[in-house]
């Protein structure tokens, strides 16, 4: 069995305010295999962005990671990143870990030109010249299919769907291990994000990098990762294989993701949403941090702490009702068409 | 292009505008314009001089649009008219020898605070809150607030009166004539260009530094400064090729609006360090009533902001790649 | 209104302004009370020193105070009686008696004027914000062009030809020459502020514009109005002293502009009589520097961004513990080391 690509163990990140501390991420461990597309979804709010930046430790204040391990196997052994000085994190990022960010125009610096914001990555993490440096660029343009005379044009200039295959083929310039994608097609129309989808795809295969993709589309997801973990109020609550994830849940919060979508076949049946609101961090409840919204609850799921846990092989859930139980879906006669 | 040719329309318009102004005013004021204008003076005046100066002010018998366009007819001619306690020397030579040395200084005078002042703001943002910051920026920020005429007097006080370490004023030393070829001339100017130079430039430099740090602050929550970092790009680079380079754009339409005030307060540098600007000739021809000259002055002054301000408009074009147009 | 004074309480900038703001204030109206001579009639020997320094020199007359400060033997003869707090001018007025009576003019041409300017900036700018259309055009084209009118000129020329502009002129026309920079802030104000949903909602209900402007709008505008005004007192005391310092004032008014014109014309700073230069420029900094103290406090309290706050310092401090607690494991080389780009490892 070979060491996962990377390893997230009991992340813990809070927000320092005046008022006191508040744990917006709450002892989240998952692993990411080599190759795999891990999917992390949720509600806005729920905490995956904050996961996601501080992995690479780009969090930013009042955010503060106030515990946990990141293990990341560099193809030297694991090594907690969490433990790395500002010197070594400033080698290790982009050259093994890299990030694509929700709105391309937002990441690309509106004042220089695209052969620059590639040219100054590249030459910063190597020791190639500048010809050597356009020359990858125009190399990684290709590979997004972009034509390379582009490369003097400035960030307007490109349309929506190639600014965004322009910052993936930046997070490709010095072949990483691992790339975060934190929703990369949210701001893009269908077709377009479908292309993208299928090009990341592709580039996956191909170059064989990890990808921890982040969303709160559930249905996307599912068709593009190859594991999901769900997260809940800062609290990672299920993580599954992609296609077990909606077909059999272990946990109420998901089986109500799930029978939130509309099916596209099938007869035609009343939508049941998730009742409620998200929690306030501020004021958290004993027990389940789900509890409020759940119509399974029960006297435990108020008193005892949750924890991730098997379920099944390679099926986590972290609900008390899981344990040694059947899948919450299977309790409904109407299974949700993915 | 065609935003030059917008700013350049709006700037005429500015300019008519002024010369407009200069129309109005005294006019507006009770009694013959004229004959209360030389009423004040401090020279004699000759009844044909009276009437020369009636007919080029378009103070002729006849209806008031006939005497604007008259005006406006001599403004845009240039012919400023003719000055009184200098005469017969007309208003253009007064002012064009002044306009020079205006230039000089006031052109100095932004370039280094507003350099000093950007550097400084974007040191104080990107350490924000550390000793640095919580000093210097209210500080600069209560120093920009000490009114001009302070300042200057009491650089003039401390180091040229009571230190003796630079001259009390004018642009050179009396007596010398005008070599612009000559080394030791201009070492000369310089000399005597110095506290005029840091009492123009001290007020403005908090202002800038202000301005470029609020940017930068407002800056460093985008995402491409994110992404920087995320690159492991070197610190200096985030800096100043991310951060600051886009916080520059405001800091240059800052400087367009702040251009207003530095010729008015470098006014009062001139005046107490008698130095041969503008300003020296305003106080001058105020004393004098010289009034052909003051509203030559308004004019020329009028000019020198919208010649800034274009500067400015040509700068933001070169520094916002998406004011340019084509691919 | 109870919020606001605990958010200005907190803020050390504001407390300070306005502090400094009261103590002129009790200085503008208590004058008479707190000086001993009047301040426009002679009551004093020519340029005497100020008292503290007549008693120190006459204490120790070989100290540092008589040989550099109080060196003028005849000056220090005059000043024997020594009961003029900050001395005499060359006419033998009392110098702080002028300062605490010219801060009477000097405050109320700041607040008139301030009043004129932010009235102004806020018809115009609310007008142009929310009429749009043909009077925005009309507007933000008058507000241009004054913008970029210089206005030192402008006022110069204007009290030029108004002669010996009193106070009360002074103000009026810096009221009426610097009003369209709040304009402009405050325009685009609205205009952001129109497009808002509790805006929109009470037009679609049939409310006249009037009163949306002043019930839906104004109370938003109310920090953007605040510091205009406060920028535009300071700005007003400042051009005030400025404009009498060149001689374009009333002579016969006793404010700080005055003062400086005095010191000019008796060419004072030659003559070394320091404290005649001293008071005013000290009472117009101090002034100043304290409006500008409350309009930052102002400012930052309007923009949360602004604000420095107790969170963000704990944040820092944490933050710097455990960069220190981060030692590298080996020397960190500047780059990664040649990575082959074409897909391999080193």
């Amino acid at each position: 069995m070979t060491t996962p690509q990377i390893s997230i163990r009991n992340l813990c990140v809070d927000y320092i305010t005046a008022d006191g501390d508040v744990r917006a991420v709450n002892n989240v461990s998952f692993d990411i295999g080599k190759g795999e597309v891990f999917g992390l979804a949720g509600e806005s709010g729920c905490g995956k962005s904050t996961v996601a930046f501080s992995l690479m430790r780009l969090h930013k204040p009042p955010a503060y990671i106030s515990g946990g391990e990141v293990l990341f196997d560099d193809g030297n052994g694991a090594k907690d990143i969490m433990k790395y000085s500002d010197g070594e994190m400033g080698i290790f990022r982009w050259s093994e870990m890299s990030m694509v960010f929700q709105s391309a125009m937002n990441a690309l610096n509106p004042v220089i030109p695209i052969v620059d914001q590639f040219t100054d990555v590249i030459m910063r993490h190597t020791d190639k010249n500048k010809y050597e440096a356009v020359k990858r660029a125009e190399q990684l343009l290709q590979i997004v299919d972009i034509h390379p005379n582009r490369l003097s044009d400035y960030p307007h200039q490109f349309s929506g769907g190639m600014r965004q295959r322009l910052v993936i083929a930046i997070a490709l310039a010095l072949n990483p291990k691992l790339i975060i994608m934190d929703e990369p097609t949210t701001a893009l129309d269908v077709v377009v994000q479908r292309e993208i989808l299928q090009k990341i795809y592709a580039l996956k295969e191909e170059f064989g990098f990890s990808i921890l993709f982040i969303t709160h589309d559930l249905s996307l997801m599912v068709e593009f990762s190859d594991r999901i973990g769900i997260m809940y109020s800062g609290e990672l609550i299920e993580v599954a294989a992609a296609k077990d994830i909606l077909e059999s849940p272990y946990h109420p919060y998901t089986h109500g993701l799930g029978s939130s979508f509309p099916s596209l076949t099938g007869p035609k049946a009343e939508l049941k949403g998730i009742p409620g609101n998200p929690l306030n961090l501020l004021d958290l409840p004993q027990g389940c941090r789900f509890q409020a919204r759940c119509e399974r609850v029960t006297d435990i799921c108020r008193r005892k702490a949750t924890q991730l846990r098997d379920v099944q092989a390679g099926h986590l859930s972290n609900c008390h009702l899981a344990v040694g139980g059947q899948p919450i879906a299977i309790v409904e006669t109407e299974a949700v068409a993915v | 292009m065609g935003f030059f040719l917008r700013r350049l329309s709006f700037y005429f318009i500015a300019l008519l505008f002024a010369a407009t102004l200069n129309f109005i005013i005294p006019r507006a004021m009770p009694g013959d314009p004229v004959t209360m204008m030389f009423a004040n003076a401090t020279t004699q005046v000759t009844p044909e001089r009276i009437a020369a100066m009636k007919e080029l002010l378009g103070f002729v018998d006849g209806p008031l649009y006939e005497q604007f366009f008259i005006y406006i007819k001599s403004v845009l001619s240039w012919e400023l008219g003719t000055s009184v306690q200098f005469y017969p020397l007309s208003v253009n030579s007064v002012l064009g020898n002044a306009f020079g040395w205006s230039l000089f200084l006031a052109g100095s005078a932004v370039l280094l605070s507003f350099t000093l002042g950007s550097v400084l703001g974007i040191f104080a943002a990107w350490r924000r809150g550390s000793k640095f910051d919580t000093i210097f920026s209210p500080g600069m920020l209560a120093v920009q607030s000490v009114p001009q005429v302070v300042i200057a007097m009491i650089l003039m006080f401390t180091f040229a009166i009571g230190l003796g370490w630079f001259p009390t004023g004018n642009a050179y030393t009396p007596g010398l004539t005008p070599d612009w070829t000559s080394w030791t001339f201009l070492k000369d100017v310089a000399y005597h260009a110095v506290l005029p130079l840091i009492a123009a430039s001290i007020v403005q430099v908090g202002g800038f530094l202000i301005n470029m740090r609020n940017n930068m602050i407002n800056l460093l929550a985008e995402d491409y400064i994110t992404m920087a970092k995320g690159k492991g790009l070197s610190e200096n680079r985030v800096v100043f090729n991310y951060a600051a380079r886009n916080a520059m754009l405001p800091s240059v339409t800052a400087l367009s609006m702040a251009l207003g005030m530095a010729i008015g307060g470098q006014m009062i540098v001139e005046i107490i360090f008698n130095y041969p600007g503008l300003g020296t000739v305003l106080l001058n021809a105020i004393n004098a009533r010289d009034y052909q000259v003051l509203q030559g002055q308004l004019l020329v002054m009028t000019l020198f902001m919208l010649f800034f301000n274009l500067l400015a408009d040509m700068l933001y074009v070169v520094l916002d790649p998406r004011l340019r147009k084509g691919a | 209104m109870k919020g606001l004074i605990k958010l200005l309480s907190n803020n050390p900038k504001a407390l300070f302004g306005c502090s400094i703001l009261f103590i002129f204030i009790f200085m503008a109206v208590f004058a008479p009370l707190i000086t001993g001579h009047v301040p426009d009639k002679r009551t004093g020997k020519p340029h005497e020193y100020p008292g503290a320094i007549v008693k120190m020199a006459q204490a120790s007359p070989d100290g540092w105070v008589a040989q550099n400060l109080a060196d003028d033997k005849r000056k220090m003869l005059m000043s024997k009686k020594a009961d003029h707090v900050l001395g005499t001018t060359r006419m033998g007025r009392d110098v702080w008696a002028q300062v605490a009576y010219g801060a009477r003019v000097s405050l109320a041409v700041g607040f008139g004027a301030g009043i004129v300017v932010c009235f102004l900036a806020t018809v115009v700018g609310i007008s142009a914000g929310y009429f749009g259309g043909r009077v925005d055009d009309i507007l933000s084209a008058a507000m241009n062009i004054m913008l970029v009118i210089p206005q030192y000129p402008l006022l110069f020329v204007l009290a030029a030809f108004i002669g010996e502009a009193g106070p009360l002129t002074i103000a009026l026309i810096i009221g009426m020459t610097s009003w369209a920079w709040g304009a402009r802030v405050i325009r685009a104000q609205t205009m952001s502020l129109r497009e808002k949903e509790f805006v929109k909602a009470a037009e679609v209900l049939g409310e006249s514009r009037i009163r949306i402007i002043f019930i839906e709008i104004l109370p938003n505008l109310i920090s953007i109005v605040g510091a205009s005004f406060i920028g535009s007192v300071s700005y007003a005391i400042v051009t005030e002293a400025t404009i009498s310092f060149l001689g374009l004032g009333d002579p016969g008014t006793i404010s700080w502009g005055i003062m400086l014109y005095n010191v000019q014309t008796s060419s004072a700073i030659l003559i070394g009589a320091w404290w005649e230069l001293l008071a005013p420029c000290l009472a117009l900094s101090t002034l100043a520097i304290g409006l500008s103290m409350l309009n930052f406090a102002v400012d930052e309290i309007a923009n949360p961004q602004l604000r420095s706050n107790k969170g963000m310092k704990r944040w820092e401090k944490m933050a710097k513990k455990d960069k220190e607690s981060r030692t590298p494991h080996t020397a960190v080389p500047s780059f990664a080391g040649v990575k082959d780009l074409a897909g391999g490892e080193k």
